[in-house]
């Protein structure tokens, strides 16, 4: 595992932000960690990058324990922090090859390496300029750089694509790819659902604390139901809801309009055609039947238990 | 900690640091008080040493250190680290090194410019001293270069270990005022009070006597005595910044 930990607690006062988190982030995968505001994934990224010391638990990165061995970890992790500034009046250059050297390179070794990373994430012709006329984006690329310093072997990222424009975005995610295609694992906080899809192959959602589920995305998608089936009903009666509900693949269902009704199904098997044939042997017509398959968005609505 | 990353900390915060520039700059701006001081003292109070071998200008120098130095450490450190804090910058550094070398290297960047700004006044002095009396007393001016250098070493600690308490610059510049008022203030009680032994002042001063006629009777242990207090109230307050800072939630 590149990152794991054991019975992790992180109390603030008396409230407990962090509640048992079991976490395994398999070598080489980009790991998407997903949770509401205040849900404590800043929380989770300090306490595994060492910014914050857990209450109770333990914290293991590439096999090594951070409590013992921080040393070591550092070496091989890369941390872009969330809302974190640099020297306005430095240049880009100037704050990677001091970061290179706290990271224990020599000066040239750190010069060359601020110069190939630097171009790599687009600010090639920027190095020279001060961190102080940079945008947010820049920025952000500029603290993916500084992360990459090292070769580190896991890169973890808070928030990365928060207040970037959608070519940010799209220029972040290529980043990112391009680090994990050369073997770097990547632990990625989001608010952004379609980003997560789109780039993760992990999810772990975190809620109130607690880790609520942690699998590949596909398995998160399909966790609670597999799939929605919109049925349009004339005559829709609570007794049919009930009847529908009793159904053995029927994980739920729920009224959007007054003839329609979502139905949640955990089935391998096209179910449409059982539905229907229940729905008319109950005096229903159905003028309307769609499935839809679930995406990453409502499974996190699913899982978290969120009502809108 | 690891020596390798204090140098490489405190080499950039002396030389291309976000606030090097202007700490150097009230450095130099100490030196020409000083520089002042013993000018004027040449023009204006020469008369009141007339008979005791010349106007002691060491002894000018350390009571111009003594009275303006702990108000230039507050305005050059209370926010040492709580700039860092407020702005995030230090989530970059503590990522890549340990937390005792980023305390120790803002440290030793801070004793260094003060150190600096000690030598400069004390070859000032020697400068004088040898164009009135054509004298060279070296004994005093190392005295003055280590006991000034502790003195504002205790300073830079008390408020290194401020700034880290603190979330941002305000409630630092807020806590360190504070604190110096309080200071002062325990210095005011007297001799009679313990309190006194709580300040730096009271470390500072006594080698005041040292200072005026050296070597003094009681002897080199006294002196040794008066500068490991020194030291020992620096450190004390520097070992409270490191076990702060390994506390402290980023």
């Amino acid at each position: 595992m590149a990152i794991s930990t054991k019975n992790l607690y992180k109390k603030y006062g008396s409230r407990f932000v962090l509640e048992n988190l079991f976490l395994n982030v398999e070598k080489g995968s980009i790991y998407g960690f997903l949770g509401r505001n205040g849900a404590g994934k800043t929380t989770t990224i300090k306490l595994l990058s060492g910014l914050s010391t857990p209450t109770q638990g333990q914290i293991f990165v590439d096999g090594m324990d951070l409590s013992s061995e921080s040393g070591k970890v550092k070496q091989i992790l890369g941390l872009v922090p969330q809302d974190s500034g640099f020297y306005d009046e430095r240049t880009a250059l100037s704050h990677m090859v001091y970061y290179g050297r706290l990271k224990g390179l020599s000066k040239k070794e750190s010069l060359e390496q601020s110069r190939v990373l630097l171009d790599q994430v687009g600010l090639g012709n920027e190095m020279f300029k001060k961190v102080g006329y940079f945008s947010h984006g820049m920025k952000t690329r500029l603290g993916i750089a500084q992360a990459l310093l090292n070769n580190p072997e896991v890169l973890i990222l808070d928030e990365p694509t928060n207040g970037l424009d959608p070519v940010g975005i799209r220029q972040i995610r290529q980043i990112l790819r391009e680090c994990n295609n050369n073997g770097i694992t990547i632990f990625l906080s989001s608010h952004n659902l379609l980003e997560i899809q789109e780039i993760c192959t992990y999810v772990g959602i975190l809620d109130k604390g607690k880790l609520i589920a942690e699998s590949t995305i596909e398995k998160i998608r399909h966790l609670e139901s597999n799939g929605v089936i919109t049925v349009g009903v004339y005559n829709l009666s609570s007794e049919m809801v009930s009847l529908i509900e009793s159904l053995k693949f029927v994980v739920k269902t729920e009224l959007k309009a007054e003839h329609i009704l979502e139905i949640f199904v955990n089935s391998r098997t096209d179910v449409k055609p059982e539905i229907n044939r229940l729905i008319v042997e109950n005096g229903g017509q159905v003028f309307k039947l769609i499935e839809n398959s679930l995406s990453l968005e409502d499974a996190f609505f699913d899982v978290t238990r969120i009502k809108l | 900690m690891n020596f390798s990353e204090i140098h490489i900390i405190g080499e950039d915060e002396t030389f291309r640091g976000s606030k090097s520039k202007y700490v150097w700059l009230f450095g130099g701006i100490f030196i020409f008080l000083c520089f002042l001081a013993m000018h004027y003292s040449t023009s204006y109070i020469s008369f009141l040493f007339s008979n005791s071998g010349g106007i002691p200008y060491t002894l000018i120098s350390y009571l111009v250190v003594l009275s303006i130095g702990p108000f230039m450490v507050m305005i050059t450190s209370f926010d040492i680290v709580s700039s860092e804090t407020e702005t995030g910058s230090l989530r970059y550094i503590i990522s890549k090194a340990h937390r005792s070398s980023f305390v120790l290297g803002k440290f030793s960047f801070l004793f260094l410019v003060f150190t600096s700004m000690s030598f400069g006044v004390a070859l000032i002095s020697l400068i004088y001293q040898y164009s009135t009396s054509n004298t060279f007393q070296f004994e005093k001016i190392v005295l003055f270069l280590i006991s000034s250098s502790l003195y504002l070493g205790c300073f830079i600690s008390i408020f290194l270990f401020i700034s880290i308490l603190s979330a941002n610059n305000k409630i630092s510049f807020a806590m360190s005022a504070v604190f110096l008022g309080i200071l002062i203030f325990f210095f005011l009680q007297g001799d009679e009070s313990y309190l006194k032994y709580f300040t730096p002042y009271y470390y500072g001063i006594k080698n005041i006597e040292f200072m005026k006629s050296f070597p003094v009777e009681a002897g080199y242990l006294k002196i040794f005595e008066s500068l490991c207090s020194m030291l020992l109230y620096m450190l004390v307050f520097l070992f409270m910044s490191l076990a702060a800072i390994n506390r402290r939630d980023l």
